[in-house]
């Protein structure tokens, strides 16, 4: 039997009756890293030693009585979540070299837990973009078709769970980049509601927006992940205090009287044949088991990408200031003032598509436009809001595609920016909106590529759309990658 | 140079007294090595996330009471972004549209030409926000060093509507401002270590113009002096500039201490596009009725009450109130001892005279006393109640501004204290009047004027013994009994 | 977008472009900001107190300090010299 393909439930009960050791376990994901990882290129940094020694640890946490759900279960971090000195590049030359002096606030947690972190995985620059191919490092591939993108930002992540590189890992999601990157290499990912996930350490893209959650291969591991992550951060004075649930309480129970509702301006045009039918072929599974589908209209949907790029192009562009070559990051050889060094640095540091972030950030917020693009941009995101609260009045949760598309081809799109950013259409408003939601795949293309939808669900309701991708999955084949 | 009138605004700048910095529990303590009071957030580090101090919020409220404006129930936190060395986020978190407090008065009294005048100064706004670190020039070897101990003390800047229109004017609101902080118990204003600090806005117009002039900002000027200094020179270039037909250029410029002028500085863009925007990370603080209530109540009492108690409850002269209060260190000290002796009238006098004259010498710092308040006021008592000649009493103090000390230890070291043991009185008039036969006679022969005399030798001889009044008495008695 | 916005806005973003990166540049974001610009033909405004999640005074961290970092934690990505970050000098 191969461990490597296992889901943490049953990772957990092999683990705690001693069939496995936390060192066997840690060694065959390591193995397997070896020898798939060269072709598939998710991870930037393996920290096998490290690993080794948390495997000791957790065994002996284990063998003392003291596990707990994720004591031992091998993970991998996206590069963009603060390590105490372990390298966080966030895929970008600028912080090639950069060793944090701190953990994140979700680090720390889970080791609390006893995990075993593999390693750091790949990522777009930053956390800008859907393909993985702006990393400065790892340009990820898809473990179903290496010539196709993993999707992104948390490509690593994604890509290295669905070739079963790690038992589960963590992304973060800004405008997708859980989401996406989960429906593009079959796996099962989720987004929290804005505020469920410390951020602190967590580095920023756009913070209004970022969060961080679990890629697993399955709804009920990242409810496992998300319990252990969740929770007020003193940290972090966005978190939540609310309290935190058991998201694995509604696990096994059927969906029989949800609501389900599909807003129309998720199936129209942009979306591919394919995928808009195996969503609508899922929903109308969910109706025979007991759901109750309801028609519902999202009338700004159409603005969202703009407002969007718009509000985390603009933080972004602030956020990323502080990357100067001075206090770390590259520091370029050029320079005799301070002007010319940190532009140099800056120039040799960041990617294009991190320039063009920049770029659009500071058009957005500059004195003359302010008011026509962030300004608009921030009325359009509470405008987004109260549609959802409109359409959640009527319904439990919402059904969408998680992307117009599969999988794409790796050369292409990436020329085209403006293109790039259309297909971030069914993930950005769930950000916006600082709504929680989950992918999970529901069917193939004709070339067995992976199709994910997407749950959304009420603020602070996860338990519910776990229940429901939970309920899908139960009845649901997933086809092995083929890498 | 023809006549113009100066429009002046000021922000000033003050250091909030709290013991963690406002987004970060780093020390907000001044001074520290270089990058000791650092942790990941306050310099900058990715991923770190600012968490605003409550103590910050409350004294830039209190501030806000002190100068009478209202407070804003619902307060945003923005990001104000530009680069720079001493900024390690290249962005300051502050406040743009919904600041703390907004619509204040600061009363300012001051002199002109020998006039005394009053004038109410408008306060726009106070916000609060983080002060950037230091930059140390090492010239020799041509770089800067950065130290980020004080990136992210909380700072507030109170901001003026442009109602002044003289150095004077200037000057005399810091200093209120000053007052008013180190009364609400703030800021310690020390300008030194430039826990407050102003940028001067200046423009000059003609009588019959009936819009303001072409403005320029100093930044940064760090004590009383260097404002009036910058904006006297301001204005007379300014002016200068206009006689000669020529336009005034809005720019920031900075003021060279050491010549005097003002200078348009190179680097700094002076076309800022601050591209300000809400800040994410800090969610808008909200308060209740009751929240603002109790840091209303927690207001200590404030330099006009004070004057008010000191003319009303002790009687003192509003000259000598204000004296007193004007320097927040000497009203402390002035009520301290007026707890530990209950005779204001007594201590001002005091503090008035002989403890002005050894600061005016600078034999003394107020800061830094030898003494304390109780022990200053047991020697006004000890000088009221006769256990020390008023004059014993200047030499005893001048021991205390010396040494330190208690007064009756000293006195009694020195014998100048007063006991009034009558045996004594007796015994010395005894041997007085035996040792002086021929002007007892004399006196008893009717020759009053020969009782100086023979009073000088006794009091010459009780000397810290007795006070003149009870050998007096004692003398006139044992006189008539002979 | 021209070449003068976009120089601009290099200059803000502290970004250096050749003059052949300055063109693509303004020609991506030409391209980026017709996408941005379907935002103007709806009129909506924005109101900061619907942003408002009711944290109150209270709510706020309360001032207590702790221990900094050690002074080479926090400078162990940096040049550094004396203690100290160092930085091209500064002209005023």
């Amino acid at each position: 039997m191969d461990v490597t393909s296992l889901k943490i439930g049953d990772m957990r009960s092999m683990l705690d009756k001693k069939e496995i050791s936390v060192s066997e376990l840690t060694d065959a994901y390591l193995d397997r890293i070896n020898a798939v990882d060269g072709k598939l290129e998710s991870y930037i940094t393996v920290t096998a030693d490290a690993a080794k020694k948390a495997a000791e640890k957790a065994q002996e946490k284990i063998n003392k009585g003291e596990s707990s759900p994720l004591c031992g279960i091998p993970l991998a971090i996206k590069d963009n979540i603060c390590t105490d000195g372990v390298k966080t590049t966030c895929a970008s030359k600028m912080l090639e070299n950069f060793i944090p002096p701190y953990n994140a606030t979700v680090m720390d947690r889970l080791e609390n837990e006893g995990i075993v972190m593999l390693g750091k995985t790949s990522m777009d620059e930053f956390a800008m973009g859907g393909s993985t191919q702006t990393s400065a490092f790892k340009k990820t591939k898809n473990p179903y078709d290496l010539e196709r993108v993993p999707g992104g930002s948390s490509g690593g992540s994604a890509a290295a769970v669905g070739a079963s590189l790690c038992a589960a890992a963590i992304g973060s999601d800004t405008g997708g980049s859980i989401r996406q990157p989960s429906s593009f290499c079959g796996v099962t990912g989720l987004k929290p509601t804005y505020g469920r996930v410390s951020r602190y350490g967590l580095v920023a893209f756009a913070s209004s927006l970022d969060q961080i959650g679990p890629i697993a291969k399955s709804a009920a591991d990242c409810a496992v992940i998300l319990n252990a992550i969740s929770g007020y951060d003193s940290h972090d004075g966005t978190s939540s205090r609310n309290d935190v649930p058991d998201f694995t309480a509604k696990i096994g129970q059927d969906v029989k009287g949800m609501k389900i509702a599909l807003p129309k301006e998720f199936y129209a045009d942009g979306i591919d044949d394919d995928v808009r039918t195996a969503v609508l072929k899922a929903a109308d599974y969910y109706k025979s088991i007991g759901a109750e589908l309801i028609d519902c209209s999202m009338p700004s949907l159409k603005y969202a990408v703009a407002a969007y790029y718009l509000i985390s192009s603009a933080e972004a562009s602030s956020n990323l200031s502080r990357y100067d070559g001075i206090k770390y990051g590259h520091r370029s050889e050029e320079g005799e003032s301070f002007n010319e060094l940190i532009a140099n640095s800056r120039r040799e540091g960041f990617g294009e598509e991190v320039k063009r972030r920049i770029m659009l950030g500071n058009y957005a917020l500059s004195s003359g436009y302010y008011d026509a693009y962030y300004g608009k941009a921030m009325a359009l995101k509470q405008k987004i809001r109260e549609e959802y609260e409109q359409i959640f009045t009527c319904c439990d949760v919402i059904l969408t595609p998680t992307a117009p598309t599969v999988a794409y081809g790796l050369h292409e799109n990436i020329s085209d920016p403006a293109k790039m950013y259309q297909a971030d259409i069914c993930t950005v408003t769930v950000n916006i909106a600082s709504l929680p939601a989950i992918s999970t795949t529901c069917g193939y293309d004709s070339n067995d590529m992976p199709i994910g939808m997407s749950i959304i669900g009420k603020k602070w309701d996860e338990a519910t759309i776990i229940q429901a991708a939970d309920a899908y999955e139960k009845n649901f084949v997933r086809q092995n990658a083929a890498i | 140079m023809s006549a113009y009138i100066p429009v002046i605004g000021l922000e000033v700048h003050a250091e909030l007294l709290t013991k963690s910095k406002v987004f970060c529990t780093c020390s907000a303590e001044f001074g520290g090595g270089k990058n000791s009071r650092c942790c990941p957030v306050c310099s900058g580090m990715p991923g770190t996330l600012p968490v605003i101090n409550q103590t910050a919020v409350e004294y830039a409220v209190k501030a806000g009471f002190a100068m009478g404006c209202d407070i804003n129930k619902f307060s945003v936190f923005d990001r104000k972004n530009y680069f720079y060395p001493d900024l390690p986020k290249a962005y300051q978190i502050s406040q743009l549209n919904l600041p703390l407090c907004i619509n204040g008065t600061v009363p300012i009294e001051y002199e002109e030409d020998g006039v005394k005048k009053t004038k109410n100064i408008r306060i726009n706004r106070i916000h609060l926000e983080e002060d950037a670190g230091k930059l140390i020039h090492d010239d020799l070897n041509g770089v800067s060093l950065a130290d980020y101990n004080r990136c992210g003390v909380p700072l507030i800047e109170i901001v003026t509507e442009p109602d002044m229109s003289s150095a004077a004017e200037a000057k005399a609101f810091v200093e209120k401002v000053s007052l008013l902080l180190q009364y609400a118990g703030v800021c310690d204003c020390k300008m030194e270590q430039g826990s407050i600090r102003a940028d001067v806005n200046v423009s000059i117009m003609k009588p019959t113009d009936t819009e303001f002039g072409t403005r320029t900002e100093m930044k940064n000027l760090n004590s009383i002096k260097a404002i009036g200094r910058a904006i006297d020179f301001e204005i007379y270039r300014q002016g200068k500039l206009l006689d000669m037909g020529q336009k005034v250029v809005q720019e920031t410029r900075r003021f060279d201490d050491n010549r005097g002028e003002t200078k348009a500085m190179r680097s700094k863009e002076n076309a800022h596009d601050y591209r300000y925007f809400p800040e994410p990370d800090i969610l808008q603080v909200n308060f209740t009725d009751e929240q603002l209530d109790a840091i209303k109540k927690s207001l200590p009492e404030l330099p006009a009450q004070r004057i008010e108690r000191y003319i009303n409850s002790y009687g003192l002269s509003e000259g000598d109130a204000k004296i007193l209060v004007n320097t927040k260190i000497l009203s402390d000290f002035f009520d301290t001892a007026v707890g530990a002796y209950n005779n204001p009238k007594s201590i001002c006098n005091f503090i008035n005279g002989e403890l002005m004259r050894r600061l005016n010498l600078g034999e003394i710092v107020l800061e830094n006393l030898p003494f304390t308040a109780e022990q200053f006021a047991k020697l006004v008592e000890m000088g009221d109640t006769e256990k020390i000649s008023k004059n014993d009493a200047k030499d005893v103090f001048r021991e205390m501004s010396e040494k330190g000390g208690d007064p009756e230890t000293i006195a009694k070291e020195k014998g100048l204290l007063i006991t009034n043991d009558l045996g004594k009185v007796a015994e010395v008039i005894d041997k007085v009047l035996a040792d002086n036969g021929k002007a007892v006679d004399q006196y008893k022969g009717g020759d009053m004027k020969v009782f100086g005399f023979i009073m000088g030798q006794c009091t010459k001889a009780l000397k810290g013994v007795c006070t003149p009044k009870v050998i007096k008495e004692e003398l006139e008695k044992k006189l008539k009994s002979l | 977008m021209d070449l003068d916005m976009v120089k601009y806005l290099s200059q803000l973003g502290k970004l250096s472009f050749t003059d052949e990166e300055l063109v693509k540049m303004a020609g991506d974001m030409t391209d980026i900001i017709e996408i941005m610009d379907t935002i103007k033909e709806i009129d909506v405004t924005y109101e900061p107190i619907k942003d408002n999640h009711n944290v109150y005074l209270n709510d706020l961290r309360k001032d207590i300090s702790t221990e900094s970092s050690p002074t080479a934690k926090i400078l162990q990505n940096a040049v550094n010299s004396e203690d100290a970050f160092v930085v091209p000098k500064v002209v005023e």
